[in-house]
């Protein structure tokens, strides 16, 4: 130690810049005054190696994550938080939600493109030290939606990543495994060395942009390069020739004509007295109708009159479904009309509409429930509605290029328009879509693009609109706060754009998609059974339920019989998922109304219980891919029923009877929930509101009930209906499901007969004859509804999810407008959304 | 001199106290948490997670200090020192323990002995909303903005039913000095001849400290973070010790007004751990509270406040100034 310690002045200032003053330690200053004396310091290294123990020591006990999840993952990383795992022991509990406090950003679920600059802006608000961990196969690498035209394989691409955590979802110790890896590698930190500053952090990670596709920043030469030679073009030409599969549909409509179908079993179950041929008589009446295929059709210029007359006159009031399909001559936009009054089958009706130039009537004047959906079938496919009074993308952002439900739409990773893809079967060999695409990931531009001159679209959302312009609020007396989609209370990444005057909520407009994860695409083009593990991960909480609803849709293409014991079996999964499902909503709904986390983490604790068998059943306690066309994929394993009985009648009616002791008649409950966010139940059928939320508000309806499925015709169970359609409502539905569904499951554990689970042989391939089904089920959230057409072929040619969670959400600017911000978040919270459903 | 020396000393030692007992307040609060959420709690940093705090506070140190653009970078940096300040020299005024002799001198256990110790500690308090609302206005931010202006709102609701909570006890005590409060409890604590008033007060404290179930101004499901949701390392730390330095003072003043101080039951022997242990039983309350409470709304908050609260606090007021008039006439 012949050196004097900290005296050294520090070296003068150059000129250029060197490699010290690019990387100085910007966390060490803090610590110890100048840089330079620090170096001295640690000449010796006794300094240094005392220190970096010490810090690192800090640094490994106290990793705050950042409160934020994009999917599925995130499940099961607040389910590490809870009982059975307890993040708390390693000191991680304090997840912030600003992430200026947080150490550890947890990149749990599927990063799409849209959501990415989010996460890259995220993770720069990071203060320093900063780590990332990458949870799951989609933050890793794209997982199962790597093919998607909306999915970024890999969070690495744009942040650094300093542990991988596999899994699909990665169980919670995973997650604790992955946080001890973490440790281990700041264990091995040194004090000295270098972090690079802020500025330079900021321009090798840049957010990128979003264009027709996302815009790495800083990939603009590369780019340039290749938008601009027309190689591109011709090779997309080429690809364009290759023969999109020609659907050969069996009924042809003319573009420019509607068809109304009326099922004919619907007439026997007409409360109203309609028979299909009176319902068809009165449509017979519009003009320019005509007998034709089964039903009767019309111009579609006369659909808007037509739909009136169907919702007014024939009771057809709730809209369904509304969606569309891409057929080579045309377009067909579909409708599913229900009567809240009468139980059976929809009626169908279908506009066509030229490919070119595509067009129908908009129904939002009358049913305010086609909003959403039809900025979906614009959005994905590219179908203007006329008369909808705010036609934007809803899925996608403004600026996208092309519309990708389209069959001759290719993603960036195109390989061929079905599967089995002939690189990879039978003896093919697999080549990473990396590789194949010119600019090494998911990205493609049109033609002549030049980043570099090109300007973001204004992400702002219009704010004055007509009816804030009648209220008379003036524009300086408005604040614009944007929730989402990184906020604790948005149940994964949502957006609301609200417009507030002081705390009162004078609009609020969602912005959704940070999680469009291509479902329908993908689905597309998988082959049947490949579509099951999808369906998992519509909604997440619920995946027994989703892979229920695509079955269903698909045995009504095939006929097929399910066993007795698969049916019963498929009840029982149902019914556990409806109960973990309102668990876990009654418990974020509490959380939303600022219960720090106890009511939550006390439904996770139940949760867990019932995961529990479903692992023992499926293999896997979240993603159980468990149900199969034609029935379930392996019988139940032994000791099931014994625990399913010993939970369901003891333990969680006694869970039951606490949360209800506990909150329904919680002073403070009451008061944040009752007359918040209320829905009559006119709004709420004219908004297509399904689920609890509809119930809620007082009508009595579910589709177990008004159109039975499965064997729900055999058991005895009530339908609770609310009152008032407040928040409060909302809760108590929820509470008293649980309790019906505990009755169906007690009494199916008892019947449960033995026998066959699977109709016919396992098989890796289904053949669907040609045809086209639309099945619903009561899911949890609501009315999950599976539109199917095939061609005949190994794929679905359309397949179409009628999410319950979105449609939900269309109510959610007319329930919020005149409370308060925080009331804004219990409507939210009681409306019980899936982002993987939302956004699918 | 010698008064200017043992201030000193007293200050430095309320001042060690009060951090130690910020960081432990913390570890309780994540312990208890874990316990009432069927969980353990942080137990790996450490035998018994004891080490928890010092190793949060060691990263906090480490962590770059950021500042959003657009801050007004004075008062963003001035802000969580308010805070904290007013917070620690809340304390001032609030006796642990009698008198005792050391090294030949009458010591009194209290930092200041003045004689408006309450008017004190009441003003002191409310200069650090300060704090909050600078906080909120100079972060740039509108979650931040929100909290503040929640934070003022609510400190104009909450001040005056704390304030009018009190006066049974000086009605009764005779004097706005502290330790002489204690002292006139030395048979009978206050929270006796004062139920109304204790719960008044201690409703009143919870909303002035922003604990669950009135933690508006940082509300984390509505606003974030609140108003310090663009704070990062030592300065979210001085904001995060303002909390739980208030929740001492907030437990102390409980403990001094109502609970009889440094004065244990049955005769035992007085002294500081009285005081501390009911401190540290207050505490837990809070925690519990936090546990078990979802959050009342910004509106609700206020019409409580001044419909139910000020009405019972000067009920309270009445009926003691009714009942000291009959007892002393």
């Amino acid at each position: 130690m012949d050196k004097p310690r900290g005296r050294t002045p520090p070296p003068p200032a150059e000129a250029g810049q060197t490699d010290e003053q690019l990387f100085r330690p910007v966390a060490d200053t803090v610590l110890l005054g100048s840089t330079a004396q620090v170096r001295e310091l640690m000449r010796d290294g006794l300094l240094e190696r005392v220190l970096t123990r010490v810090t690192n020591w800090g640094r490994r006990s106290s990793l705050w994550p950042l409160m934020f999840g994009t999917a599925c993952c995130f499940i099961e990383m607040a389910c590490s938080a809870a009982s059975r795992y307890d993040l708390a022991r390693f000191g991680s509990e304090v997840m912030r939600a600003s992430p200026r406090q947080a150490d550890l950003m947890i990149v749990a679920g599927t990063v799409t493109k849209k959501m990415v600059p989010m996460i890259v802006r995220l993770y720069h608000q990071m203060p320093d030290p900063k780590y990332v961990i990458a949870m799951g196969a989609c933050a890793t690498s794209g997982g199962p939606f790597k093919e998607g035209y909306n999915v970024v394989s890999g969070v690495d691409e744009f942040i650094p990543v300093d542990v991988y955590v596999p899994g699909c979802p990665p169980k919670p110790e995973a997650l604790l495994y992955g946080l001890m890896r973490l440790q281990a590698k700041i264990d091995g930190e040194s004090f000295s060395a270098i972090r690079a500053p802020r500025e330079d952090m900021e321009k090798r990670y840049p957010i990128p942009l979003l264009g027709p596709d996302l815009v790495d920043v800083r990939q603009i030469p590369e780019i340039q390069k290749l938008t601009a030679a027309p190689v591109v073009e011709a090779a997309t030409a080429e690809e364009k020739r290759k023969p999109v599969r020609a659907a050969a549909p069996e009924k042809t409509l003319p573009p420019g004509r509607a068809v109304a179908l009326l099922k004919k079993s619907d007439a026997k179950s007409g409360a109203k007295g309609d028979s299909a041929e009176t319902v068809l008589a009165r449509l017979r009446q519009v003009p320019g109708a005509e007998d034709d295929l089964d039903g009767v059709t019309f111009p579609a210029g006369r659909w808007l009159e037509v739909a009136r007359v169907l919702r007014d006159e024939l009771g057809f009031d709730y809209l369904s479904n509304l969606t569309s399909t891409d057929y080579p001559d045309r377009i067909e936009v579909v409708y599913h009309f229900y009567s809240t009054a009468r139980t059976g089958e929809p009626l169908w009706v279908k506009v066509a509409t030229s490919r070119s130039e595509a067009t129908v009537p908009s129904l939002v004047p009358l049913w305010e429930g086609a909003n959403w959906q039809e900025r979906e079938v614009w959005d994905l496919m590219g179908v203007r509605f006329d008369g909808h009074p705010d036609l934007r993308r809803i899925l996608l952002w403004e600026g996208f290029a092309g519309h990708p439900l389209r069959k001759d739409y290719q993603e960036p990773y195109y390989e061929e328009p079905a599967k089995p893809f002939g690189s990879r079967w039978p003896d093919g060999q697999h080549r990473r879509a990396e590789e194949r695409n010119p600019f090494g990931r998911n990205v493609r531009y049109p033609h002549g693009f030049d980043p570099a001159t090109f300007v973001e679209a204004d992400p702002r959302i219009p704010v004055v609109d007509a009816t804030e312009l009648r209220a008379g609020i003036p524009d300086a007396e408005k604040m614009i706060v944007s929730f989402g989609p990184q906020h604790p209370s948005t149940h994964g990444v949502f957006r609301m754009v609200t417009t507030l005057m002081g705390e009162t909520i004078a609009r609020v407009d969602s912005v959704m998609g940070y999680l469009h994860r291509n479902h329908e695409k993908i689905a597309e083009r998988n082959m049947w059974a490949q579509v099951m593990p999808f369906t998992d991960r519509l909604d997440y909480l619920c995946s027994m339920s989703s892979n229920l609803g695509y079955a269903l849709a698909v045995e009504k293409l095939l006929g097929v019989q399910v066993p007795e014991r698969a049916e019963y079996i498929r009840v029982i999964m149902a019914e556990l998922t409806r109960l973990v499902n309102h668990m876990l909503a009654i418990g974020t709904l509490l959380n939303d109304l600022g219960a720090y986390f106890t009511p939550v983490l006390y439904a996770f604790e139940e949760r867990e219980l019932i995961l529990d068998l479903f692992e023992m059943t499926a293999g896997s306690r979240m993603m159980c891919n468990y149900m199969r066309v034609g029935g379930v994929a392996r019988d139940l394993p032994d000791g099931f029923v014994e625990r399913a009985k010993a939970l369901v009648e003891d333990r969680l009616p006694r869970w039951l009877a606490e949360m209800d002791r506990y909150l329904t008649r919680n002073e403070i409950v009451m008061t944040r929930t009752k007359d918040i966010g209320k829905l009559t139940a006119e709004q709420a059928i004219n908004m297509s509101v399904t689920g609890p939320m509809l119930r809620a508000s007082g009508v009595r309806y579910d589709v177990r009930r008004a159109e039975p499925y499965s064997i729900y015709d055999r058991f005895d169970f009530a339908v609770p209906v609310g009152q008032n359609g407040d928040a409060y409502d909302r809760y108590i539905v929820r509470l008293a499901e649980m309790g019906e569904s505990i009755k169906i499951l007690e009494r199916a554990l008892r019947d449960i007969p033995a026998g066959e689970v699977l109709a016919g042989q396992k098989r890796w391939q289904i053949r669907v004859p040609k045809g086209e089904a639309y099945a619903r089920i009561e899911a949890p959230k609501g009315e999950l509804g599976f539109y199917v057409v095939s061609d005949g072929g190994a794929n679905p040619y359309r397949y179409h999810v009628r999410p319950p969670s979105f449609i939900n959400l269309t109510a959610l600017d007319a329930m919020s407008q005149g409370h308060k911000v925080a009331d804004l978040i219990a409507i939210f919270g009681a409306v019980d959304i899936n982002m993987g459903e939302v956004d699918r | 001199m010698d008064w200017l020396i043992i201030a000193a000393i007293k200050s430095g030692f309320v001042i060690v106290i009060l951090l130690t007992g910020f960081a432990y307040g913390t570890l309780l609060e994540r312990k208890l948490l874990g316990r009432l959420q069927v969980r353990y709690g942080p137990n790996r940093v450490g035998p018994f997670g004891l080490l928890q705090p010092v190793a949060d506070g060691l990263k906090l140190l480490g962590k770059e200090d950021t500042a959003p653009a657009g801050a007004d970078r004075v008062v963003f940096t001035l802000a969580p020192m308010i805070s904290t300040a007013c917070a620690l020299s809340a304390f001032a005024v609030i006796p642990i323990g009698g008198t005792i002799d050391l090294l030949g001198r009458r010591i009194d256990l209290v930092v200041a002995d003045v004689n408006i110790g309450i008017l004190y500690v009441l003003g002191v308090t409310s200069l650090g909303i300060y704090g909050i609302v600078l906080a909120g206005w100079s972060s740039n931010n509108k979650y931040a903005l929100l909290g503040g202006v929640r934070s003022s709102a609510q400190m104009l609701s909450y001040e005056l039913a704390l304030g009018m909570s009190l006066i049974g006890v000086l009605l009764i005590a005779g004097t706005l000095q502290l330790p002489k409060i204690v002292e006139a409890q030395a048979t009978v604590p206050f929270i006796l001849l004062q139920p109304l008033g204790f719960i008044v007060f201690l409703i009143a404290a919870t909303a002035e400290v922003n604990r669950s179930p009135f933690d508006l101004p940082e509300a984390e499901n509505e606003l974030v973070a609140g108003y310090h949701v663009e704070y990062s390392g030592m300065k979210f730390a001085l904001f995060q010790m303002a909390e739980y330095v208030n929740l001492i003072v907030v437990s102390s003043l409980a403990t001094t007004l109502f609970l009889g101080g440094w004065y244990g039951p049955f005769g035992l022997l007085p002294g500081p751990h009285w005081f501390f242990l009911k401190v540290f039983l207050l505490i837990c309350f809070f925690v519990w509270l936090r546990a078990t409470t979802p959050r009342l709304r910004y509106d609700q908050l206020m019409r409580f406040g001044w419909k139910v609260l000020l009405p019972l606090a000067l009920a309270n007021v009445l009926l003691t100034a009714v009942g000291v008039l009959v007892l002393q006439g």
